[in-house]
Order: structure tokens, then sequence, then C-alpha cells
């Protein structure tokens, strides 16, 4: 589904991303870990399009797309949620969803009049919006949700684009132990078939949710392994020194 | 996001009625207000399609609206050409016009968007004006005007010609709401609230910025093109910066983003106008500084403020209502 | 006239050309570098300053009282313009503050006309600075030499300002970073103020060195304010190197236009700026990398 050969990323003398590869298969849930400025979210700009890569390449569903802009790797089946919340602040959850939903199906340039409200915006709306749990909340202003439905939403506005490979970055990011549980069950529930790769700060959820795990630190891939093996290498261990018990 | 409120309905129809009542009613006088009002609420309308919806505040509308007038205006009065190929011919032209503009300054946002349209516009007035052929600063008279005599309706008429201008105007605000409420529309609120999410959605933002910008231009050219059949005669004026200016307090007093906010500001401007025009020929003067005001004093505009409260109220009701 | 004279000449005219923009869009540009705003009403501080000269002038007879009353006079209407309206606009953002100085062109058009006239008034050129001077073995009128001059020892002022001063270090890091420089302790609004002041002073010191050249007009507001927008944009906003950048291609561009390509003239500096917005819409010489 995606092969990142040899990525990297300079800026200026500054590597920010070292000859990075994985691979994932498709219906694989891979999370990323590593301490604060690893250079996960780099990564991620990387595989999105944000950033350009100095060298390397990132093959999408069998599709070079190292250089391709934002847009066209998002047709091509690539979502992302942000760590920082990146909404269509002033809509409604309903009126955000269905803007992912209509851009991803590419109608965004039908002139007739309510095409966003056709009953196929609909099921997926009313979908997505139980995938995150966001049902009760449709008709709500972002700006009157709490902070947990917006990460919530975060993560819709990139489901309801129905994607194939889907990025998250910290999606329990500023969340409360509830919210991550929550989260946890959102995660298990989506169809096996999407493949994903988290970025995910809380070791709970990111064991629990992971069929493999890579560890970046310092631009560079440093352990690439099952959960299990994760827990028993040494080498993560020294990354997050103390902190790896709490786990 | 755009909705055909009720409110809207009700005050697009009230203003459109009164100019009726107006046009009908009062001599010639009254019917070049009317004229003047339609004509400055079709520009006004153009110019919030694309600010209030999709967050692109444009200066060069005044000069779309004079490139529409002379592309009619020239092919009438110089070849002569049948008025509705003309009319044609003003509104692709001005789309197409406005699409350039759109495309070129799609990647730049906020104050660059600001400086650069100024001077695109300003360019068209340059080009206009040191054009020989164009009659220069002399500009050029004899452009026809549209004849409907064969569904028995003469323009030459001012009655009937203040009633297209009018027609016009319904046309314009049918056209743009028709447009923000299909899916097109619905994506560039999107791109006004969150251009990068929209990208990052799957969608070429400066496609759909400059398709914006095309249809924008086309409204803003169909006023120029109406008033040029109403003058018959077309000089550089038409495409002057302080007509972009004009445009922009119309749609900051009336309201920007509201689309309705636009025909109430266009007819509290043109009124206002001639009050003051009674006193002073210094209209520039207070031009600028109704738009400084309006826009110290907030953005929600007129209608914007009564929109506001009216569905304050509404919610406060139905609030009330679910506590009892 | 012989070709090489010809090409000096219009060189020289280009150079003057370029001078004239360069004192406009300093103030611009650094005002955008601080405070991510453009004074839209700039046009009309140069008109202004050509005004408040032709008038001092008028009353002492003496052109070098204008020289040096009209960025004075200039600076005074500048800071009632920001204390009274700019100023307050700051909370609500870039935007409105330009929308807002759009308006004061219009207002400011007007009074001119109203206390002025709307025909066109001239200076006369200092006794001194009449006549011709010779320079690469041709003679070119000595005022606009003298223009040239004047730009060239603005421009060397400021640069040896930015990079020597301690106020020119405070500047350079507010512009690179406005946060970080205030939390070190660096009065950004302090220094916002006297930025504001020098551009308005450069304004009408440009406007009233122009007034014997061009005499002043109420057009000249919104004429100037077009070529000095798109100096800024092409020079990249914020960068004092990019407005000595975009001011020379910008006068060179104007000058040898009109004589090469007469019928393109008005239009190249639009191409150039539709050029610069598609392929390096940050200007040639940013002022944040």
């Amino acid at each position: 589904m995606l092969e990142v050969r040899n990525l990297c990323k300079n800026f200026g003398g500054l590597a920010v991303a070292k000859n990075i590869s994985l691979s994932l298969k498709k219906g694989e849930r891979r999370v990323v870990l590593g301490p604060n400025g690893a250079g996960k979210t780099t990564l991620f700009n990387l595989l999105a399009g944000t950033l350009t890569p100095t060298s390397g390449s990132i093959i999408l569903g069998g599709r070079n797309i190292t250089r391709a802009p934002v847009e066209k790797r998002a047709r091509l089946g690539l979502a992302r949620s942000y760590q920082k919340n990146n909404l269509f602040e002033g809509l409604t959850v309903r009126e955000n969803l269905g803007l992912a939903a209509t851009t991803a199906s590419g109608r965004t340039a039908s002139l007739r009049c309510c095409a966003h409200d056709g009953a196929e915006m609909q099921d997926i709306i009313a979908e997505v919006a139980e995938q995150v749990g966001l049902s009760d909340s449709l008709d709500k202003p972002v700006s009157s949700c709490p902070y947990g439905n917006r990460r919530q939403l975060e993560v819709g506005l990139a489901l309801a684009a129905r994607p194939k490979l889907l990025l998250m970055d910290e999606p329990t990011s500023g969340v409360g132990p509830n919210m991550i549980d929550a989260f946890d069950k959102l995660i298990h529930a989506l169809p096996r078939d999407l493949t994903m790769l988290i970025i995910e700060h809380d070791f709970d959820l990111g064991f629990n949710v992971a069929d493999s795990i890579t560890v970046l630190n310092y631009g560079e891939v440093v352990f690439e392994g099952s959960p299990e093996a994760t827990r028993q290498s040494r080498e993560v261990k020294e990354i997050y020194l103390g902190d790896w018990n709490h786990a | 996001m755009f909705y055909q409120t009720s409110i809207k309905t009700v005050c697009v129809a009230a203003v459109t009625f009164g100019l009726i009542a107006y046009a009908m009613l009062g001599g010639y006088f009254a019917r070049e207000i009317v004229i003047e009002i339609a004509l400055l609420a079709m520009l006004a309308i153009a110019l919030d399609f694309l600010a209030g919806y999709g967050g692109m505040i444009s200066l060069c509308h005044g000069a779309i609206y004079g490139v529409g007038a002379y592309i009619f205006g020239a092919t009438t009065a110089l070849s002569g050409t049948d008025p509705w190929l003309a009319a044609l011919a003003a509104i692709a032209g001005t789309a197409l016009f406005g699409w350039i503009v759109g495309a070129i300054t799609a990647n730049v946002g906020g104050i660059f968007f600001i400086m650069a349209t100024l001077a695109f516009g300003q360019m068209a007035y340059v080009i206009v004006f040191e054009s020989r052929a164009l009659g220069g600063d002399d500009g050029l008279a004899g452009v026809g005007r549209f004849d409907l005599s064969a569904v028995g309706v003469n323009l030459n008429d001012s009655l009937q010609f203040a009633l297209l201008c009018v027609a016009g105007m319904l046309l314009a605000y049918m056209v743009a709401a028709t447009v923000l409420r299909s899916s097109f529309g619905r994506t560039l609120s999107g791109i006004h609230a969150n251009e990068d999410r929209m990208q990052a959605l799957g969608l070429s933002v400066r496609t759909h910025k400059a398709n914006a910008f095309a249809i924008s231009g086309a409204i803003a050219g169909a006023a120029g093109m109406l008033a040029a059949q109403h003058t018959q005669y077309i000089s550089p004026e038409y495409l002057v910066w302080t007509l972009s200016g004009e445009a922009l307090v119309v749609v900051i007093l009336g309201g920007i983003g509201t689309l309705a906010g636009p025909v109430v500001g266009a007819a509290l401007l043109v009124t206002l106008e001639h009050f003051i025009g009674g006193y002073t020929d210094r209209w520039h003067m207070f031009i600028g500084a109704i738009l400084i005001v309006a826009v110290m004093a907030g953005r929600r505009g007129l209608f914007g403020e009564i929109e506001h409260r009216l569905s304050r109220r509404s919610e406060t009701k139905t609030e009330a209502g679910i506590h009892a | 006239m012989s070709g090489t004279e010809f090409w000096a000449t219009q060189f020289l005219n280009g150079l003057q050309l370029s001078m004239l923009l360069f004192l406009l869009s300093v103030g611009l540009t650094i005002i955008f570098g601080l405070m991510h705003f453009v004074n839209l009403a700039h046009g009309a501080l140069y008109m202004l300053g050509a005004y408040i000269g032709v008038s001092i002038a008028m009353w002492t007879d003496n052109y070098w009282a204008a020289f040096f009353g009209a960025p004075i006079g200039v600076t005074i209407i500048g800071i009632a313009l920001y204390t009274g309206v700019i100023k307050r606009m700051r909370k609500e953002g870039p935007m409105s503050q330009v929308l807002v100085t759009f308006g004061l062109i219009f207002v400011i058009v007007d009074l001119v006309r109203i206390v002025w006239g709307s025909i066109a008034l001239g200076i006369p050129t200092p006794e001194i600075l009449q006549g011709q001077v010779s320079i690469f073995g041709i003679s070119y009128p000595a005022y606009r030499m003298f223009i040239i001059a004047l730009g060239l020892a603005v421009m060397a002022g400021l640069s040896l300002m930015l990079a020597r001063t301690s106020y020119g270090a405070m500047l350079r890091a507010s512009v690179e970073n406005g946060e970080m420089a205030s939390a070190m302790g660096i009065d950004v609004e302090k220094l916002l103020f006297s930025v504001f002041c020098v551009g308005c002073a450069l304004a009408g010191l440009a406007g009233v060195v122009a007034a014997p050249v061009f005499s002043a007009t109420p057009a000249m507001a919104t004429d100037i304010l077009i070529p000095t927008l798109i100096v800024v944009v092409i020079g990249g906003l914020g960068s004092l190197t990019g407005a000595i950048v975009g001011s020379l291609i910008v006068g060179f561009i104007q000058t040898f236009g009109a004589v090469l390509l007469p019928s393109f003239s008005s239009i190249l500096v639009y191409i150039l700026l539709a050029g610069t917005l598609i392929i390096r819409p940050e200007g040639l010489v940013p002022a944040r990398k």
C-alpha cells in the first residue's frame, strides 16, 4: 500500500529526516513512536505533500507520489488528521463533514443546487458521525463543541474522505483518559482494510491498536517490529529512558 | 455557508418592489436613481460573492465592471455588433479577465491579494486610457441597447430600461445565490474557512478560486454591460479605482458575506449620495469616510446586524419553548 | 544627440525614477515587515508632500524651506492618521487596517482638492540646481541629478543604519521574528511608531522633490501607489534590499519600456507583477527565509 524508500529532508544543513524507509501492507495499522522532535510530524508532512523530500521516494498504491501536490495525493486516497485541530471553524459539524465528503468525492465543481445535501453525502456524514461518536452533535457549530468533540471531528474529516491510507497525528493529543478509551474503540471499529499510520504518544493506546511499530529518533528509523518486540527492545528503552517503565 | 433564509428573501423582495414602485411612480430622475442602485447592487453582489464567501477582497471589481462596459460598448459602437452578441462577449470577456486575475493571485493571500487586484484593475484602466482605438481619454459614443421590441418592450423608454436593470439585479442575486447553494459554492465557503484543509482533502484550490473569480467577474461585467447601455457612452471613468472602493463600501455597509446586504447597501448609499450631493460635490470624501467608519465599527454591516439580531431572538424563543 | 548619449540619458532617467520609487517603497515595506499591514494611503502622503511643499515654497519663496518643511508636515499628518485611525484598528487585524487606509485615499484626495484645487501646481527648481551638469560625457539636468544623489544617499544611510546601529539591529530582529523580539524586551510598538514616522517623512520628501519635475496633482496619489506596490511585491515585502532591487527593476522597466516598446510600456510592469506572483510570490529578496 505504502512504500517509502530512503526518504531524506534537509533544511539548510539540518537533516530532519534521514534515510527513512517504511513499508505498509494493505490494512496494516502502524504506530509511529518517538520522543518530541524525532521527526514524526515531518514524516507525515513529507507523506502528505506539504513538504517535498530532498531525496528518496514515496509510492502509494503502486504510484510514485514523491513530488505530487498535496491535493493529488489526497485524491489517490491519502487522508490525514492533524495534531492541532485544523477544522472549518464557524461551520457546523455536519457542514464540516459534508465539505470533506464532497471534496473527496470530486463533486466540488457541481453547480447543481444543494448537491451537497444529496442522499449519498448524507449517508457518508451519518456513517462517519457514528464512527467518531458525533451523531448527536451534527448541527452544533464547531466553535461551541468541547475540545474532545473537536478531536473526534478532526479524525472524522479524514474519515469522511473515504481514504485508503489514513495518517493520524496524535489523535488523542490533549484529551483526558475517557476520551483516550473512546479513540481506542474508534480505531478498533474502523474497517480492517483501511491502512493506517498513527503517531501516538499514549503508549497503551499505541500498543493496543498497532499491528506493527516504527520508532523514530533524530529523524531516523531506529526500530521496527511488532508491539511485543518493541516492548522488549533495549534500544527503544534507552531512547525513552525512564519514561518507558510507565508504559 | 450560504442559506437563502426568509430574512434574505423578504429583504431582497422589499428592495426590488421598492425600486419598481419608485421607478413607476417617480419621474425621469427617480428612474435614474433606480438604475444607479440596481447596477451598483449587481456589482456589489459580484464582490460579496467573492469577498464574503470566498475571502477574496478584490479591489479590481470596478475595473471589471468597466471592462464589461467597454467590451459591450466598443463592439456595438465600433463594429455595430448585435447587442445580444455583444452582451455575451462582455460577460464571457469579463469572466475570462476574472479567471486570469484569479489564477494569478490564487497563491497569495490577504494583503498581497488586495495589492495585486488593485494593480491589475489599474492595468485595465491604463490600457483603455491609452488605447486610441477605444477613444482613449475621450471614450466612445454611440453604444447600442438591447432590442426587445419583439416582446413589446421599448428600452428607449426610461421606465422600461429601469425595470430591465432591476430585473438584472434580481437575476444577479439569484445566480449568485444558486451558485453559493451548490457544491461549488459550499466548497468556496470551505476555502474561506480553511484553505489548507480543503487542499489536504483533495481540492485544487487554485482552480476553484479562479473559477469563483470568473463567476464573480461575469456578474460584475454584466452590470457594466447594462451601464454602457444606460449612458450609451463609455469612457475610462468606468474603470476608475474609486468604483471598486464604492462597491466595497456597499458590501461592508450592507454586510459582507450576506449577499442580501449589498442590495440594501446599494440602495442606502445611492440615496445618501443624492442627499449629500445636494450640498457638496465632494462625494468621494464621504465614500472614504463611510468606508473607514464601517470598517472601524465592526464587521456585520446593516443587514448582517438585522439578520444576527433576528436569528438570536428566534434562538432564544425556541430555547424558551423547550424549557416551557 | 548620439546613440550613446541617448542611452546614457535614459539610464539616468531610469535611475531617477527608481530613486523616487525607493523613497516611497522603503517605508511601506518595513512597516509591512513589522506589522503585516500595508498603508495604501502612502501614495496620498506623497501627494501631500508635494502640495505642502508647493505652499511652503510659495510663502517663503525658498525651495529649501519646502524641502525640509514638507517631510515634517507629512510626518505630523501621518502621526495623526496613525494614532487616530490605524493604531485603533490593531486588534481587528491587518486586513481591516488595509481597508481603512484605502478609505483614507478617498478622504485625503478630496481634501487636497478642497484646499489646493484640482489644477496642477508646480514648484520652481531652486536656483543652485537649475541648468545642466555634465556626467558620462552628457549633459543632464542638475535637479534630476540631485534626486538621484538624494536617493542614493538615503539608501546608503538606511543600509548603514540597519547594518551598524543597535536601532537597526532591533529592527531587523523584529522583522525576522516579532514575538521573539518583544520577548527579548524590544519595544516593538515604539519601533513601529518610529518606522512609521520615517516612512511618512520619506514619502513627504519624495513628494516635495518630485514636485518641480512632475508638478503636484490630485492624481499623483494613485499614480505612484501602483508602481510602489509593485516594487514591494517584486522585491519581497519587509525587506530593504528588496525595496532597492524592486525600485531599480520597476524604474528601469518603465523608463526603457517607454523607449523600446512604447505600445506595451504601460503593461510591462504588470506582466512583471503577474510573473512574480506566479513564480516567486514571496518576492525576489524575501525578508524571512
